[in-house]
């Protein structure tokens, strides 16, 4: 068996590199319209007339229920007819944020929910009004709570966007395809692709852990 | 009318249903200004149940609960029946009503001090210097000031108690509902939870507790009500509740106390045998 060939690896990651930065542009877009989705979610559920909490429970049950390459066509392929176009990167960034917005409602719905209804119960009969106990109670602890599922949430994420490739956004996935089709080198651009996703992974795991220490309740208390 | 004529708590033709299971019924009470009133009574007789009734964060489905008069939870629709009452009006109607917690119920994230501010802040939309000048003296009160900028983690079970309490007297509240305040203490712990509540008793406070220290119950109540079964069975002072019951039943729920206290030192002397 040859052993991986370091010249041909080297030629790759310039085209890797930009083919990286594709793919955390549409990371962040997606997670950052899919937090800010599930968290509207999840106040609407909260707060909002009992008509929002059965939208949520659509919202989420039929975006989670479909698989995302369905959802992406539909958009991409199924928007234009509805006088919709959408570029790749568009449509790509606009799904995975819908997407993955109602998994991110479900971890803040959980975290809510985790919160012990007795502390619920004290602010209510010290006279704080719903919308208080949402800001000053539930938010500041259900959100460190969720910060691991979130990061757990954004690796999900991250590897859901090489599905970006089947409607030609040129992200890590359509590269490696692309120079696997012209050089007919399979190993190099396969494990490139496999370390890419690997390490930014791991930086996102990394991030997580870190700002999970940095906000738990225990840690302030030292302070 | 007289203020001091309108009870502080007034409970007429109390009832409430969980599901099928009927946990109160036609629970008559009073609670005057000033008065130590406490309710006793075997698990799931519904004592908490009426002391959750009294500021709405049960809601009851029979008879009336009234606070300084006006009608808690409920108003009248013109048919006379009972429509839901808005948040906002049932947080009015309570707000001479506190409550301290079996689990205590602080929130975590906030310090002791933060605790005690929030409901004067938030509640009461009071300016925070004032807020705080107001939350560091009922810290004072329950001997918890030097405590004020740690989180609820880092206390006792007492201490987080003595919190609870705090937190509750801050709003200058008329009436105090205690919910077991000391049941979930470890023993060393409960008398300096103890040592607050006869403090505020001794100050005047009104207050409604359920407690399961009846020596406790004993020394501090103007009247103590016992319940079984969602009914109130039996009321009237410590001495004729608890040193001298008339009722089968009262009798047969203190002998275990009763065993226990004559067991350590004979501290109930007076109890009457049963005949």
């Amino acid at each position: 068996m040859n052993a991986i060939d370091m010249g041909v690896l080297l030629g790759l990651l310039p085209d890797f590199g930009t083919a990286a930065l594709r793919t955390l542009a549409l990371l962040a877009a997606a997670v950052a319209g899919g937090l800010l989705i599930g968290f509207i979610a999840n106040l609407a559920r909260e707060l909002g007339p009992p008509l929002f909490a059965r939208l949520y429970w659509v919202y989420t049950a039929v975006w989670r229920g479909v698989p995302f390459l369905v959802h992406l066509f539909i958009v991409y392929f199924g928007l234009p007819s509805a006088g919709l176009a959408l570029s790749p990167f568009q449509a790509a960034a606009l799904t995975l944020a819908v997407y993955s917005g109602a998994y991110f409602a479900e971890i803040f719905r959980a975290c809510w929910r985790a919160i012990p209804a007795g502390q619920i119960e004290a602010a209510r009969a010290a006279g704080l009004s719903r919308r208080q106990v949402f800001a000053v109670i539930q938010c500041p602890q259900a959100l460190r709570a969720a910060v691991p599922l979130i990061a757990n949430q954004a690796i999900l994420v991250l590897k859901e966007s090489a599905l970006a490739s089947v409607i030609t956004y040129p992200e890590l996935t359509m590269t490696a395809g692309r120079i696997v089709a012209v050089q007919f080198t399979y190993v190099e651009p396969y494990l490139l692709l496999a370390l890419c996703y690997w390490l930014l992974a791991a930086a996102i795991a990394r991030a997580g852990r870190l700002l999970a220490r940095r906000t738990a309740i225990d840690a302030m208390v030292k302070k | 009318m007289n203020d001091t004529a309108v009870p502080m708590i007034s409970v007429r033709g109390l009832g409430k249903s969980f599901g099928g299971h009927r946990v109160l019924q036609g629970i008559d009470l009073d609670v005057r200004r000033g008065e130590v009133l406490t309710l006793i009574g075997p698990s799931g007789s519904g004592k908490t149940t009426v002391l959750r009734c009294m500021n709405f964060l049960e809601a009851y489905d029979e008879g009336e609960v009234r606070i300084r008069g006006a009608l808690l939870g409920y108003r009248r629709g013109p048919d006379g029946r009972l429509l839901p009452e808005s948040e906002r009006i049932v947080a009015e109607v309570r707000e001479p009503v506190a409550m301290v917690f079996q689990q205590f119920n602080l929130w975590p994230h906030m310090t002791a001090l933060g605790n005690v501010m929030a409901p004067l802040t938030l509640a009461k939309r009071m300016p925070p210097e004032r807020a705080q000048k107001l939350a560091m003296a009922a810290l004072a009160r329950v001997g918890m000031a030097d405590r004020a900028g740690q989180r609820p983690g880092s206390l006792s079970g007492g201490q987080q108690q003595r919190v609870g309490i705090a937190r509750a007297l801050a709003a200058s509240p008329e009436v105090l509902l205690l919910d077991e305040p000391t049941s979930a203490l470890d023993p060393e712990l409960v008398d300096e939870v103890l040592e607050v509540i006869k403090s505020l008793s001794r100050d005047g406070m009104t207050m409604v507790m359920v407690t399961h220290e009846m020596s406790f119950a004993a020394e501090v109540s103007d009247r103590i009500v016992f319940m079984e079964r969602g009914r109130l069975v039996a009321q009237g002072t410590p001495d004729s509740i608890v040193y001298r019951p008339q009722n089968e039943r009262v009798r047969a729920f203190l002998q275990p106390w009763v065993r226990r206290s004559l067991a350590g030192r004979a501290e109930p002397a007076s109890i009457n045998p049963a005949p």
